[in-house]
Order: structure tokens, then sequence, then C-alpha cells
């Protein structure tokens, strides 16, 4: 790995204090989904998030990529508080990060290329190098025969991986990644792991990758353990 | 995203719920096409009174309900009133204050059809002193021998008869009066007037003469009556002054058709009424439906522009996609409604044609044109409704668990 420049040090890519989430619940209580006091990560780095189901992986992924805002805490991305993103939250995503979603999410009514092509655009990626770039990443993931099917005609493993694909078309400087491995058996979780964890090297991404999969874990060097949180109500919102 | 993804963003969305894009069309397009039918059917049948109505200034008969005079001499139908004699007409036709005065005879018909007796003064007959002759033949020419006759478009359409074709003309409406004995022959066929007179056929007063020398056109011992004298005066108050000299005469009337048929068909003309009314509310219960269905098969494709939505796409490229799939349904239905209801509407007219003397008819104006136009924009609005309720839930996104 590239020797970090002194302003990165000084100034780490992503930058995570005093987080707490809580989810309104049917009675109108507040209920804590997620806490964690610190964190703090750099360009290239790979982190695993680990914790037991329902600790809070993935509403930690959203508030990452601005998808929902934090109750408490503030991100800070490359020294941007994610909080204050407002309506900017989505130009903000689409360039600099690649969300590979626990329940995959792609376009159902488009091809995994057009699904690619389309996000390509989203992110301002030019259509002649987008393109070029998505068949390869796809023929790299097993998927060069399927580039015109849609999602329901692919399998969930399939679906998984074009995901990953259309996460890092774009080489954004961030990586989210849910559970990317869950349908794959181990090959290709192997496949997709080191595809990530290549890319992340090759453009200096973060890559950040919720999993229980104690192999992928072994390839993440680093760790954030996510504890499922007691009953904790929110402030001024007790039952 | 550029407008062409956003467009082909939104149709592929349309396409892939075709039961939901056919419903919301379609419910569009019937809103449209009872809205606009039901707007041709009033202006239509206006429209084909008048026309019927408008040649016809001053006519001036023996006294008798003005009412069977304008049904006889108007829409041909009906019995004719008594006969004038041949010195009113020209006494008529004399007067200063009238430009121009046609002498009609009524009283035979061959199969339904009426033959109406006339001279060729007929043909300088103009709805307006603009328009061209009320009468136009188009094929052969004007009757000129005895027993020559000419048929109006329908006559030579429906009749079976055309030019060189013989026929002979019976007493009365009905041909149960029995025939006269020469045969008529065919030497012209009229361009359409678009009302009754196109089921007419034109002979010479004189052969109507000829053939009723024994009775009933024979009035005070004078062999040559006629039914009604179509006057066209100079001037409005011309046309008041005639008619008011007539107003004590005893044996004879002036009626002004216009006037009459107003009152006469005061049923059909408070229809029509009724008919504007709900024209209008069928317009405006289509755009609150056209506005409806857009709304709600846009929200119904709401998961698809969330999936764009935590892509990063713009608020603005998912408005663009919401409002094109509202207005594209909206500009297919509309399309498709104001067909229908055009053709709707013919058809209804061709059957009012059928059955009765008047031809309404509606040419498109633009009037017609704001229906589809103000459903497309309802339509519109109904896709911008949906972005714009999205764009308001702000920054929650319905991320899908
Ligand atoms: N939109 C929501 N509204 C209310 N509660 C929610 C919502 N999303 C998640 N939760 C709750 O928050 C808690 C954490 O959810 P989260 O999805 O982040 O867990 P997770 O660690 O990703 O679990 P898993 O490993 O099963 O994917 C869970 O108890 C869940 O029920
Ligand atoms: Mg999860």
């Amino acid at each position: 790995m590239t020797p970090a420049a002194p302003a990165e040090t000084a100034m780490p890519l992503l930058e995570v204090r005093d987080l707490a989430h809580y989810y309104r619940q049917p009675d109108g209580s507040a209920r804590l989904a997620l806490s964690l006091n610190r964190l703090s990560a750099g360009r290239g780095e790979a982190l695993a998030v680990v914790g037991p189901s329902g600790s809070g992986k993935t509403t930690f992924l959203h508030i990452l990529a601005a998808l929902i805002r934090p109750t408490e805490g503030d991100v800070a991305f490359d020294g941007q508080n994610l909080r204050e993103m407002g309506r900017s939250g989505a130009a903000w995503r689409a360039a600099s990060v690649g969300y590979v979603f626990q329940d995959v999410n792609l376009l159902p009514d488009f091809g995994l290329l057009e699904n690619l092509m389309i996000a390509a655009e989203i992110s301002g990626l030019s259509s002649g190098s987008a393109s070029e770039r998505a068949v390869s990443l796809l023929g790299r993931l097993g998927l060069a025969d399927k580039t015109r099917n849609r999602p329901c005609r692919l399998s969930l493993g399939e679906r998984q991986r074009a995901a990953v694909a259309r996460a890092v078309l774009h080489s954004p400087p961030m990586v989210l990644a849910d559970e990317p491995t869950a349908s794959l058996d181990a090959d290709n979780s192997r496949t997709v792991m080191s595809l990530l964890l290549e890319l992340c090297v090759e453009s200096q991404s973060l890559l950040i990758v919720a999993t229980h999969d104690e192999s992928v874990k072994k390839k993440l060097p680093r760790l954030v353990a996510l504890e499922k949180p007691e009953n904790t109500w929110h402030r001024g919102t007790p039952q | 995203m550029r407008l062409r993804t956003t467009s082909r963003i939104s149709l592929r969305h349309l396409r892939s719920k075709p039961l939901q894009t056919f419903s919301a069309i379609s419910v569009i397009a019937l809103s449209t096409a009872l809205a606009v039918m039901t707007l041709l059917l009033a202006r239509g049948f206006q429209q084909g009174l008048t026309d019927a109505v408008e040649p016809f200034d001053i006519v001036v008969s023996a006294k008798g309900s003005p009412y069977q005079l304008v049904l006889n001499t108007v829409f041909l139908r009906d019995a004719p009133v008594g006969n004038v004699r041949w010195r009113d007409y020209a006494g008529v036709s004399d007067d200063a204050r009238i430009e121009l005065a046609v002498p009609l005879a009524f009283g035979d018909s061959y199969r339904g059809y009426p033959i109406v007796g006339t001279t060729p003064k007929i043909l300088r007959m103009r709805k307006a002193p603009s328009a061209p002759p009320w009468l136009d033949v188009i094929e052969g020419r004007w009757f000129e021998g005895e027993r020559e006759a000419v048929l109006g478009a329908r006559t030579a359409s429906e009749s079976g008869l055309a030019i060189g074709g013989r026929f002979m003309t019976s007493h009365g409406m009905t041909g149960a009066g029995g025939e006269h004995e020469e045969p008529h022959e065919v030497v012209g066929i009229l361009r359409s007037v678009k009302g009754p007179y196109d089921r007419a056929i034109f002979v010479s007063i004189e052969d109507i003469w000829a053939a009723h020398e024994d009775h009933a056109m024979n009035i005070d011992g004078g062999r040559r009556g006629v039914t009604s004298i179509l006057a066209h005066p100079i001037s409005y108050s011309a046309a008041y002054s005639f008619a008011a000299s007539y107003q004590r005469d005893a044996r004879m009337q002036t009626v002004f058709p216009a006037q009459t048929a107003i009152r006469l068909f005061s049923i059909i003309g408070r229809g029509e009424g009724f008919l504007s009314a709900m024209a209008c509310v069928a317009v405006c219960f289509s755009l609150l439906v056209a506005t409806l269905a857009l709304y709600w098969s846009g929200a119904a494709r709401r998961r698809e522009r969330a999936l764009l939505r935590i892509l990063g796409a713009a608020g603005r490229s998912l408005a663009a996609i919401a409002w094109l799939e509202g207005t594209y349904s909206a500009l297919v239905g509309a399309v498709i409604g104001e067909t229908l209801g055009r053709a709707g509407a013919c058809a209804a007219f061709g059957f009012i044609g059928g059955a009765t003397a008047i031809m309404p008819h509606a040419p498109f104006t633009p009037m017609e044109a704001a229906i589809p136009a103000s459903i497309f924009i309802a339509g519109s609005i109904g896709g911008l409704a949906v972005a714009a309720f999205e764009r308001w839930e702000g920054d929650e996104l319905p991320l899908e668990r």
C-alpha cells in the first residue's frame, strides 16, 4: 500500500463520532438500533462491520451513504458533514459512494448492462468508457452471457454479483457492501471479495463490508464490531 | 440524467406494468371520448338545425299553421299547407323589398323522396351574400325541358336512380296516392347541401301543374298554384316591413323559419342546453379522472424511482420521470379519446341524419381541441403531483427492506 500523504493522516476520509440511531416504533416511541462511539478510516482501507443480526449494520451503512440521517452524532466524509448535506446528498452519493445493497436493489425493468449503464450515467460517467468497463466487470464476475437479462431472470447470487459490479463501476472513493456474499457459494464469494479488494486498492477506495461470513472477515484487515443494543429508548420518549 | 435516459426509463416503466398503464390510458381515453362526444352532439345538432334553416329567410304561403309550413317547406316533412296563386308569387317577386323570390310546389313523391317543383331561379339562392350558390349541379345539368328531374345528393346515392334513369312520381308523400302517367328522366345530380333538401327531387313547377291539371293545384279556377314562396329580402328592415304588410292579409302569411324552427324544436333546444351542461360536467369529470388515474399509476411506480434515488439520481430527474410517465399516458389517452369521441359523434350523427331530415355535423374547432388538450394537461399535472409529492416527502427515503 502506498504511504498516505501527511494531509490525509491529519484528516481521515471517514470520521464517525458518537453515532446513535433510533427508529420510531409503531406505538410512537423510538428504539435504539445502532450506537457507535468512534471510527475513522482512510483511503485504501478495508473494514468489516460485524455483529449479530439486528445490531444495526445495515442502518450504519445507510447512514454512511447519507440515505438516512442519524438521530445523534456526526459523520464526516472528506471533511464534509453528511448531516448538513440535505438535497445535495443525492449528488454526493452518486459521485462518492458505491453501494451493494443487502437486498440487491437492481432496477427490475432493465437488463443487467442497462442497470449498470443507468447507474454510470447517474454517477456522471461518460457512456463510452462506462460500457467498456461494465462489460469487463460483468465478465470478471461470470455474468458475460447474462448482460441482457432482467434481474427477475437471474439467480440471487447472480443479482448480487451484478450489484457488486454496479457499485464499483465508477471507482467511487467509498464502497459500502451489505452482505455482498450472502447468497454466494465459496468460489463466487472468493471472486467477489477479491474483486472488491482489488478495485479498492486500484482506485484507493475505502471499502466497508457488513458481513456474518467468517471467510470474508478474515480477508478484511480491520474489524468494527457492533453490538445489539439493549432496549434503550430515546431520551424523553420512554415507552 | 439526460432527458433521453429519463424518457427511456419512464417508457420502460409504462411498458413493464402493462395492465396498469392500459387501464390508466383507457380511463383517460374513455373520459375524453365522453366529453368530446357530448360536446360534438350538442354542437352538431345545433349546426344541423341552423344549416337546414339557413337558406330560407322568409317563406310566404297560404294561411295555415306556420309549424306545418316550416316542417313541410324547410324540413320536407308533413303535408303541404294550401296553395297560393301564381299571381301572388308574382306580387312577392315584384315587391321592391324582395331581392329574390322562388316558387315551390309540393305534394308528389317518388318512393318517399319529395318532388319539389320550382323554377331555375332557385339556383340563385345563397345562404349568405358571399356564399356560393346553395344548389350546385355536380353531375349532368339543371332541368330545362319537360319531365326532367335533378336529384339531391342523398336521393342520388340512396334511391338507385342515376342520370338517364326514368321514374314515375306518385301523388302524396307515401306513394299510396296513385302514380302519375308520364315518367320523369334524371338529368342532373346536386352537391350535398347538408340538409333536408339532399332528399329532394327537383322538377319544373310546370310539370307539377301539368300532372295536377284536374285537381289540387287548381285554385280559383286558375291552374297555376304555388305551395310556398321563398323570399330573400334586400335588408333586415325590408324583411320586417315586408312581413308586416302581410299581417292582416286574409289568405296569406309570412314566416321567418329561423324563429319558427327554434320554437318548433324548443324541446330539442332545451335538450341542446342540457347536452351542453352534460358536456361541461363530462369535461370536469374527465379532468378529475385523468388526474387521479395518472396520479395512482404514477404512485404505483414509486419503488422503481426510489431505487434510482438511492443510487443518487437527482430529484429533478426523478420528477422528470414521474412527469413523463403521466404525460405519455395522458397524451396517448387524449389522442385515442378524441378519435373515439369524434367517431362516436359521427356515428350518432349518421343515425340522426338517417332517422330525421336534419343532418347534424360538427366541423373540428379549437373548442373541441381544448378538451383533449386540457385532459393532457390534467394528466401531466397528475404526473407532476406524483413528482411533487415525492419531493415533498423529502430525504426520508422509502428504502424497501
Ligand atoms: N426502517 C426501520 N424502522 C424501524 N426499525 C428498523 C428499521 N430498519 C431497521 N430497524 C430495526 O433496527 C434494528 C437494526 O436493523 P439493521 O437492519 O440495521 O440490522 P442488521 O445488523 O443489518 O441486521 P441483519 O444482519 O439481519 O441484516 C433492527 O432491530 C431492526 O428491526
Ligand atoms: Mg442488514
